[in-house]
């Protein structure tokens, strides 16, 4: 089953003389379980893509199917609940909200959602559980190293079960290990959750975690192939 | 999303920045303040005044001579000369009034005393014994002068507390002559220090009889006021009536139109006196609230560079799924809360501040003031201020609602 479908996207920024094509013309489509890595220099429309694809942009010219459904077809507020419920971001930055508890920040999207409050803090702890930070519940952003911080977005992109995982350079800002660590979760989540995940990366090694990649280069696709020879990053963990 | 939860993160949100929401708050906390303040005080300096007014009877009824003025402005009819002698005379009769107690003459001037080689530049009252038992007055020393002494045109005064002290210092003032007009006056009584009644301060007032100030120092044969007091209160309507027909009567008048006296009871001059303060109390409370509007302005200003500050907070909330309502109504909320609390402190202040007014003015300063909680401007107080919170609040909170999440997400 397809969850998304692209057909010639394209994004431009600015008119006239400003005018950038970050994406000029990407065709491809991704299948529920896969783990997609999208790689590519800077300024080679990765980030847009996601950001696209994320819903948190619009594009410019193309097609873009979501679960089969073009997205014209949405409100900004249907826009909003797909987001909420059918996506989870994970971004090189965490963004955790600060002075705020790891339990609180993995609810955050539950506030956004329909799910009834006494079944909040059962979902949440499940998917706190689920990234192995059950004993780090009450401490705050400030008191998590890069890596927990990193695994914490995880546990709060996933709470929702969400249908696809966008990961946007999520071990860029970390430590080889913690990196690892990192990796390690999203394959466990696409391998025994069958979660969908797109990861934004420019580095190969950490690319070939995942199952296939696309290579962009200005905005278009270079190459789209299967990962040959695929990393595990278990053999890292305690 | 739940209101418990917009609610719950718009306080983390607040308490975040506690000594930036504490300094926004202030403008809200003062502006309030100041209304519960000049509420307060302003109710209770018009009690005061009616009190004091209260003071001279409730079964007062002073006829004035001139009809009654139909402005502010409209004067030339209040001096005139229309009240005599023969009315006085008419209003006596029990067949014309039967329910007036008493009726006293007030004519009233200003003119100097002299005692020895000292001056003393004070107001005259024309009146009669009666005067003593309408305004409370009292003699410390001697005696008030007697009807008798009226009849007579009798060269007597009965002296303020300042008139004494600045003519005759500590010694005794009373068998003393004092000259008004070159015309020498005995002094029979002397009154101790009282301070303002009602319009007066008889600190600086020399009571003589009416007819001796008529005849000797003003040369008028008319009276300035008739004071008439009924036989009781409920009786003062039927006073009023019987004074207006006798006195029309007197004067031939048939139309009342051409009326040329008024009559004024305790319950005009108290009705009239409110409408002053009252005008006078929201003139205050309305420059009161320019600093409101300037609070409102500086919570406008931090709500904006919050949202500037917070846009990746933004960001974040919406791609995890807030929509822009949501969004919206955390700021908005967010606002309102802190200047809801503002309110709710200068409520709390306004009223102690007022209560500890209160208690120096009345303890200290010794003014019978009583503290009145001011409800209608608490009510509004809060209302108003959480209103400001809503109205300066709308604008940052829609700048960030609209924030697209990617840019939000962005930013540096």
């Amino acid at each position: 089953m397809k969850i998304i479908e692209v057909k010639n996207l394209e994004k431009i920024y600015g008119e006239g003389d400003a005018r950038t094509t970050a994406l000029d013309g990407v065709t491809f489509d991704i299948k529920k379980g896969e783990f997609v890595a999208i790689m590519g220099p800077s300024g080679s429309g990765k980030s847009t893509l996601l950001h696209v694809l994320g819903f948190l942009d619009k594009h410019t010219g193309g097609e873009y199917y979501f679960e089969g459904k073009k997205i014209e077809s949405y409100t900004e507020d249907d826009l909003a609940k797909l987001r909420n419920n059918k996506m989870g971001f994970v971004f090189q930055a965490f963004n955790l909200l600060p002075r705020t508890t790891v339990l609180e920040n993995v609810k955050l999207p539950l506030l956004y959602s329909d799910i009834p409050e006494s079944k909040w803090d059962a979902l949440a702890l499940e998917a706190i559980d689920s990234v192995g930070l059950t004993h780090r519940l009450s401490h705050e952003p400030s008191q998590l190293s890069g890596g927990e911080k990193q695994r914490v977005a995880i546990a709060r992109a996933l709470i929702l079960n969400p249908s696809v995982i966008f990961a946007d350079e999520p071990t860029g800002n970390l430590d080889s290990k913690s990196g690892q660590i990192v990796m390690q979760t999203l394959q466990r989540l696409n391998e025994e959750h069958g979660n969908t995940i797109i990861l934004i990366t420019h580095e190969t090694y950490t690319a070939e975690h995942a199952t296939r990649i696309i290579k962009l280069h200005d905005g278009k696709i270079v190459t789209d192939e299967a990962v040959k020879h695929r990393l595990k990053a278990t053999q890292f963990i305690k | 999303m739940i209101l418990k939860y917009t609610l719950k993160t718009a306080i983390t949100g607040l308490r975040t920045n506690k000594s930036r929401s504490v300094l926004t708050v202030l403008g809200i906390v003062i502006g309030i303040t100041a209304i519960m303040l000049i509420a307060s005080l302003g109710k209770g300096a018009q009690n005061l005044i009616l009190d004091q007014i209260q003071g001279m009877g409730t079964k007062t009824v002073i006829v004035l001579p001139g009809r009654q003025p139909k402005g502010a402005s409209d004067s030339a009819q209040m001096f005139t000369d229309s009240l005599k002698e023969k009315d006085l005379e008419a209003l006596m009769k029990k067949s014309n009034a039967p329910t007036i107690a008493k009726v006293m003459p007030v004519v009233f001037g200003a003119d100097t005393a002299v005692y020895g080689s000292e001056t003393y530049r004070m107001t005259i009252f024309g009146a009669s014994p009666m005067i003593s038992e309408i305004f409370d007055l009292d003699v410390d020393k001697g005696e008030f002068f007697t009807d008798e002494d009226v009849k007579s045109l009798a060269d007597v005064a009965v002296i303020g507390a300042n008139i004494k002290d600045e003519l005759f210092g500590s010694s005794d003032a009373v068998g003393q002559r004092i000259k008004i007009k070159n015309r020498t006056f005995r002094i029979v009584g002397t009154m101790p220090k009282k301070g303002q009644v009602s319009f007066f301060n008889f600190d600086d007032i020399a009571i003589i009889p009416y007819t001796t100030t008529q005849q000797y120092i003003l040369g008028v044969k008319y009276y300035q006021r008739l004071i008439i007091q009924a036989d009781s209160e409920a009786n003062i309507k039927r006073t009023v009536k019987d004074v207006t027909t006798t006195l029309r009567n007197n004067h031939d008048i048939t139309d009342p139109e051409k009326d040329d006296f008024h009559i004024e009871t305790q319950e005009d001059i108290a009705s009239r006196l409110s409408v002053v303060t009252d005008v006078l109390t929201m003139f205050l409370i309305a420059v009161a609230a320019i600093s409101l509007i300037v609070g409102g302005i500086g919570i406008m200003n931090i709500m904006l560079v919050s949202v500037t500050e917070r846009t990746r907070e933004i960001g974040l909330r919406k791609a995890v799924g807030a929509t822009e309502k949501d969004v919206l109504y955390q700021f908005l909320l967010e606002s309102v809360l802190l200047t809801g609390t503002g309110g709710a402190i200068g409520i709390f202040l306004g009223a102690t501040l007022s209560f500890l007014i209160s208690l120096i003015l009345s303890n200290v300063v010794g003014l019978s003031w009583e503290f009145i909680f001011p409800l209608s401007a608490t009510l509004i107080g809060l209302f108003v201020s959480g209103m400001v919170g809503l109205v300066f609040g709308l604008y940052p909170a829609r700048q960030a609602a609209r924030k697209s999440p990617m840019e939000a997400l962005r930013y540096e």
